[in-house]
């Protein structure tokens, strides 16, 4: 897998890249501001962008915006956003522009190897990927049908909106697939949504519902 | 979340700000015309019964009794004073604090010498006599103009009805042709008339001003003492929220940051021994690491967030609405950002209400409404807790009280026992 890393610590920077040759993973370029990412996406076409929301010029959001502009001239590219904190305003304006192979993380997710490895492939492999910080900020604030959900099924829906496949899910809270799908159905079923077989049109569902 | 702000229907019509149909259709022209009618009356009220109770008052002084008849005179005409004060403000729109002096403590004499000693009294008197002039040349010039311009405008109708209408010498009025000339300079008359009253309207508001306002200097050296005040608390909040700054460093990321360096020695010690070691060792610096990351990371959002300046009030509110242990619905009805000091400030009054909010008032939802009127941007929290707030200097709402106060901004807390809390915060966002 070939990756374009926008970082604009050197030493996250390096650390990240040698983080992914660690796992096999190819780093075709490592930026430090937007621009440069959105040129170095154009000229090595690679397969995902690590890109850190707080870079130079303004240390806001220039990060997000270059991610954006990426994903307005090649739609459906995968990017995985690191930021220092979550919030769930960059997330939804993320996800609005499409929620396939998109990612947003906290930063100190990458200390979690596997995990960070994990984010990666399911963005690069068209997946939705949403921080479990975000999630509960989106969960604690809708409070109505949710309280009809059962505490497993409360558990199901945050790590459905994180982007988890049902069988992830299954793992994670060790039942069987059968019995998350059950959950599932339900879910959908108390929150009025239209089940949506597919990954991230699932997380869209979930999150367009959270979200408003 | 900004909400489509509608204008009012001043703001829609056509030729402009000073435009006919703008005076026509702003309400405060309205308002002004009941009182430029009535001001007379009034003013006749307080000639009179000046005119009488002055004289009577100072005749008896030589018998005692005219001095405390003078006092209740002097309260009476403050008292209407304070009336007119009121009129004004609805019929002006002139904002007219009371400028009296603090009143003293007990004492027939403390009271008469207050009474005398202020300035404002005696301005007070002035403002009601000059009100029956005043007031009889609004009334006269009202008259002459509603009856005018309207007798003009309604002349085709007394055609029709009477089939003449006017005549003056040889000029007579008795055709619709004729008719139509003279209601349209009636009408012209009333808009130009609207016109009269804004400026009648806005004479009478200065003459208010000067006699029923504050002075200028008094209000400044007001200002100035809140203002220095304000100043000291906020060096001194600022220099509290160092020292908290560096305590949390010490005693939280510091700390585990070295246990994290211990951890990592040990564990390069025990290596090649005891490898098993070595791992649990390994791992316990990685879980420190991230705690730290993550004390670091709140610390870093307490100083100051950075949702705030990326996004503005709405989404750091929000955000800080999720962060909540309870339902906060948060409603941020303002078109352009203020100024960062502004939108820092209403930030952190809403952390520290929402903050208080879950320590003490066990309270099950709040709303964080934040708005904008005139020239001030205005914060309330509310919840639904126990109430009994109060800000005890050095603590949390007072060093908000002090933080809004640099600004020269206002916050109140509203929280009486058994609840529930409002704070609100008006501060002016032309800082």
């Amino acid at each position: 897998m070939r990756v374009v890393i926008a970082e604009d610590s050197v030493l996250l920077r390096e650390g990240l890249t040698r983080l992914l040759e660690d796992g096999g993973v190819t780093t075709v370029a490592a930026v430090g501001d937007g621009p440069a990412l959105v040129a170095a996406v154009e000229e090595h076409r690679p397969d995902l962008a690590v890109v850190d929301v707080r870079m130079p010029p303004s240390h806001t959001d220039e990060g997000l915006r270059a991610a954006l502009e990426v994903r307005a001239r090649r739609p459906g590219f995968p990017i995985l956003v690191l930021s220092q904190y979550v919030e769930e305003r960059y997330a939804t304006e993320l996800i609005g522009g499409g929620a396939s192979a998109v990612g947003y993380l906290l930063k100190e997710r990458i200390a979690d190897v596997a995990e960070f490895f994990d984010a990666v492939r399911r963005v690069a492999g068209g997946g939705t990927v949403i921080d479990p910080d975000v999630v509960v900020q989106l969960l604690s604030r809708r409070r109505l049908p949710r309280e009809r959900l059962t505490a497993r099924e409360n558990e199901v829906l945050a790590l459905m909106a994180e982007g988890r496949s049902n069988g992830a899910i299954s793992a994670r809270m060790v039942i069987s697939e059968g019995a998350v799908e059950k959950h599932i159905s339900s879910i959908f079923q108390k929150l009025e949504l239209d089940p949506a077989p597919d990954d991230h049109r699932r997380v869209l569902a979930v999150l367009a519902f959270l979200g408003h | 979340m900004t909400a489509e702000v509608r204008l009012p229907l001043r703001e829609r019509v056509p030729f402009g700000r000073w435009g006919p149909l703008r005076v026509a259709a702003d309400p405060a022209t309205w308002r002004a015309v009941p009182y430029l009618l009535g001001s007379m009356v009034l003013g006749g009220c307080y000639f009179v019964g000046l005119a009488f109770a002055i004289p009577v008052s100072v005749a008896f002084i030589v018998v005692w009794v005219g001095l405390p008849l003078l006092v209740v005179t002097m309260f009476l005409w403050r008292g209407a004073a304070m009336v007119e004060r009121r009129l004004v403000r609805w019929s002006f729109g002139v904002e007219l604090p009371d400028p009296y002096r603090p009143r003293p403590g007990r004492g027939f004499w403390n009271h008469v010498g207050w009474l005398f000693r202020d300035p404002a009294t005696w301005k007070d008197l002035g403002y009601l006599l000059l009100l029956f002039p005043v007031g009889l040349v609004e009334f006269v010039a009202s008259v002459l103009f509603w009856s005018v311009s309207i007798g003009l405008i309604v002349g085709p109708i007394a055609v029709v009805l009477d089939g003449e209408w006017l005549s003056v010498g040889d000029f007579r009025v008795d055709t619709m042709i004729e008719a139509v000339p003279v209601t349209i300079l009636g009408i012209a008359l009333l808009f130009t008339g609207l016109y009269a009253i804004r400026g009648l309207a806005w004479l009478h508001g200065a003459l208010a001003r000067l006699l029923l306002g504050t002075d200028e200097t008094t209000l400044l050296a007001a200002r100035a003492d809140r203002l220095r005040a304000s100043r000291a608390r906020g060096v001194d909040a600022a220099e509290n929220e160092r020292r908290r700054i560096e305590r949390d460093l010490h005693d939280g990321a510091q700390q585990r940051l070295l246990a994290v360096a211990l951890d990592l020695g040990r564990a390069q010690a025990k290596m090649d021994a005891e490898p098993e070691v070595a791992r649990q060792l390994l791992a316990s610096a990685h879980a420190g690491t991230k705690a730290a990351i993550a004390e670091l990371r709140d610390l870093a959002r307490g100083i100051y967030p950075a949702i705030l300046t990326d996004r503005g009030l709405d989404a750091a509110l929000s955000s800080l609405a999720a962060r909540a242990p309870v339902r906060v619905d948060v409603s941020v009805e303002i078109t352009d950002r203020p100024p960062p000091a502004v939108e820092s400030i209403a930030y952190f009054i809403v952390a520290e209400s929402l903050t208080n909010m879950a320590k003490h008032a066990a309270a099950t939802e709040a709303r964080v409404h934040v708005s904008r009127q005139d020239l001030r941007v205005v914060v309330e929290v509310a919840d639904n807790g126990l109430g009994g707030a109060v800000a005890v200097a050095g603590g949390g709402l007072a060093g908000l009280a002090d933080r809004a106060a640099t600004i020269d901004g206002i916050l109140t807390v509203d929280s009486p026992p058994g609840g529930p809390t409002l704070v609100r915060a008006e501060l002016p966002c032309t800082w």
